[in-house]
């Protein structure tokens, strides 16, 4: 285990409302902004295809309400990711790991070491530029239900998923 | 003990195999085909004596066919047991080689549909959690062989001092045909009838789509035309349809409780339990305590007032596969005492079940009514927009006063029992559903909470465990992170493994 990482977090009867949690990656709300362009330009790029070259004169003539309306709807969805960016924490403590998110529906995880099947990292193509990776962990059941932390640095994640899997061996 | 099989070296199953595997095989083919053979059978006559004739000839090829398919299978399937794990080697052209170690089975069930009975074979299936690819099913084993296939396997490591006193020992359960009548009584016929529905409803499309093809669809539509007017325009033959119903709902009920349920016992053992039933396929599963998850008790008005209810074990799956109907063990009409005996049997019941009952916030039974008011009045508004009849308003009268006697229900069965070590959960809404549950054995949990619970500071508390999920909706929020605290406080200090 290297220096630069430790688990400070220790209590003997642990209460998960008092510890600290730590944000994810700064640099993470760029890969969000990355993916949202990516998603934003070819709907704005239809949009106004649609507008030269197939709309009719007849709903031409809304056509500013129409652009208020799409630029609106993205605004929001913008918003929202940028909001609800700043909710995505986690911890580690000596024998769980959580995570909580969400703006308008708060979810608080946390699943112990002790069920912990496998570790995962992963890189997504545009995570990799800014050397982020994330993180899931498996237990039995239904696994789709699990804990994901999304935009850690890869060298966090890495060691991470070195301690719960020496965790889950002892 | 039954030394007479020698389980060291690879060895095949009986060769009467060969014949459940080649009727495997046909029912299969004629499960993919039956439309056609539909098709053909029905337009026989027309079919020129030459035609015929290559029909049979195809018919021949490809029994033929099946039936070395159904040798080769059999030939290349053996299995042997060393060092307590169960090895299989099977396939034709692909070869895979299975190795379950023991502690990883999670039941060991037997197996007869009626071609084994009538030839004398027992199907042995062994379970693990994981995904059903890993499953093992063996299709025909003589009862000596598979008794002490399975005496081998149940008894490893922990269980090496078992006594063997309980072979046809007495059964903690016996149900006989005239309980079985009282059972499929009181069964959810609504939900019967509406399985036995969609059952017939896709088998109808899939006829709709052939005659379709065959551009008769005209024909058709007019008939079911005229005989929805004629029918829509009649009240008797609503008042008919309904008794009809009523009837069939019923009959599928008694169908499907005596097909299964057929001869219950179950046996209690020193660490499982066994139990038998089924009349075409007569099926006997021998079920590890250590690795049920929890049980369900449930009952409803009807068997609450002859005094029985239904028991059903929850093992461990992965994956994210849907839980198989017929992976769920469920015993089928247990008396109170035979309830007590099962439960006391598994965990220690008695503290959880003496413990105050908890209910949700009120904030529960406010959005449950909101929900539940907004859906009707969209829904009114839509029919009323379809039909432009004011005539629609009066069956409120009838249906306001249903849903929130409803509702009432509803809210009143959900609570929760919590002590150190166990959980019990209500819920349910003309049946009651109670959960038994040990709280070290979750896998992971979650605490909930919308903008809207947020006001009331109320949370949800959902435990996710190795058999799905299990909810405490809307309980204040200072009990919930006491509760979320205390779980992960157990699930962390437990030296006891969850399965």
């Amino acid at each position: 285990m290297t220096d630069t990482f430790q688990n400070n977090v220790v209590n003997d009867f642990p209460d998960i409302v008092e510890v600290e949690f730590e944000n994810i990656d700064k640099n993470y709300l760029k890969v969000i902004y990355i993916n949202f362009l990516l998603v934003f330009i070819p709907f704005l790029v239809g949009i106004i295809v649609l507008h030269q070259l197939v709309f009719p004169e007849k709903i031409n003539e809304f056509i500013v309400p129409i652009y208020i309306v799409f630029f609106v709807l993205f605004g929001f969805i913008l918003a929202y990711l940028v909001a609800s960016f700043t909710k995505r924490k986690y911890v580690l403590r000596e024998k769980d790991i959580s995570y909580k998110c969400g703006l308008f529906v708060k979810t608080l995880t946390t699943v112990p070491f002790s069920r912990i099947q496998h570790v995962e990292t992963d890189e997504k193509p545009i995570s990799r530029i800014f050397g982020l990776s994330s993180l899931s962990v498996f237990t039995a059941g239904d696994s789709s239900d699990d804990l994901v932390i999304k935009g850690i640095t890869k060298q966090k994640a890495l060691q991470i998923k070195e301690f719960i899997t020496t965790e889950i061996n002892e | 003990m039954n030394n007479a099989f020698d389980f060291s070296v690879f060895s095949r199953q009986s060769p009467k195999g060969i014949l459940v595997i080649y009727i495997h095989l046909i029912y299969k083919v004629i499960k993919v085909s039956w439309i056609l053979l539909f098709l053909v059978l029905k337009d026989f006559s027309r079919i020129s004596k030459i035609g015929e004739n290559y029909i049979y000839l195809s018919l021949a090829v490809i029994l033929i066919f099946l039936l070395i398919r159904a040798y080769l299978i059999y030939k290349n399937f053996q299995f042997k047991i060393a060092n307590e794990h169960f090895i299989l080697k099977q396939g034709i052209i692909k070869k895979t080689s299975t190795s379950i170690p023991f502690h990883r089975i999670q039941n060991i069930n037997f197996k007869q549909n009626i071609i084994q009975q009538i030839i004398g074979v027992y199907e042995v299936n062994i379970e693990t959690a994981g995904s059903s690819k890993a499953e093992i099913s063996i299709k025909a084993l003589s009862f000596l062989k598979a008794e002490a296939l399975k005496e081998i396997i149940s008894k490893s490591t922990d269980y090496t001092h078992e006594i063997i006193e309980k072979d046809k020992s007495k059964p903690i359960l016996k149900i006989g045909v005239k309980e079985l009548f009282k059972v499929s009584l009181t069964e959810n016929h609504l939900q019967n009838l509406v399985l036995f529905l969609a059952l017939i409803l896709g088998f109808f499309q899939q006829i709709e789509q052939v005659v379709d093809s065959l551009g008769r669809t005209a024909s058709l539509d007019g008939f079911i035309e005229e005989s929805t007017n004629a029918l829509s325009a009649s009240f008797f033959l609503v008042t008919i349809l309904l008794i009809f119903l009523t009837i069939i709902a019923l009959m599928s009920s008694f169908v499907k409780i005596f097909l299964i349920h057929f001869n219950l016992t179950a046996y209690l053992k020193e660490d499982a339990f066994e139990i038998n039933q089924g009349l075409l396929t007569k099926k006997s599963i021998v079920l590890k305590k250590q690795k049920v998850q929890n049980i369900t008790v449930s009952t409803n008005p009807l068997k609450r007032l002859i005094g029985i209810s239904f028991i059903t074990f929850k093992q461990a799956i992965s994956g994210r596969v849907k839980v198989k109907k017929d992976k769920l063990i469920r015993i089928a009409g247990c008396k109170k005492d035979q309830v007590d005996v099962i439960k006391t049997s598994l965990f220690d019941v008695t503290e959880v079940e003496n413990k105050e009952k908890k209910y949700p916030d009120t904030y529960y039974k406010r959005r449950i009514f909101i929900f539940t008011f907004l859906f009707l009045t969209i829904l009114y508004s839509a029919i009323y927009l379809v039909f432009k009849q004011v005539e629609i308003f009066y069956s409120t009268l009838f249906v306001l006063p249903v849903t929130i006697l409803l509702i009432r229900k509803k809210v009143k069965k959900r609570f929760y029992k919590i002590t150190d070590s166990m959980l019990l959960m209500s819920s349910g809404l003309l049946e009651t559903h109670l959960i038994y549950f040990e709280i070290f054995k979750i896998q992971n949990i979650k605490m909930k909470q919308t903008i809207f619970q947020k006001r009331s500071n109320v949370s949800d508390i959902i435990f996710q465990t190795a058999s799905g999920k299990i909810k405490i909706p809307c309980i204040q929020s200072e009990d919930a992170v006491k509760i979320y605290n205390h779980t992960l406080y157990k699930v962390e200090t437990s030296k006891t493994s969850w399965m």
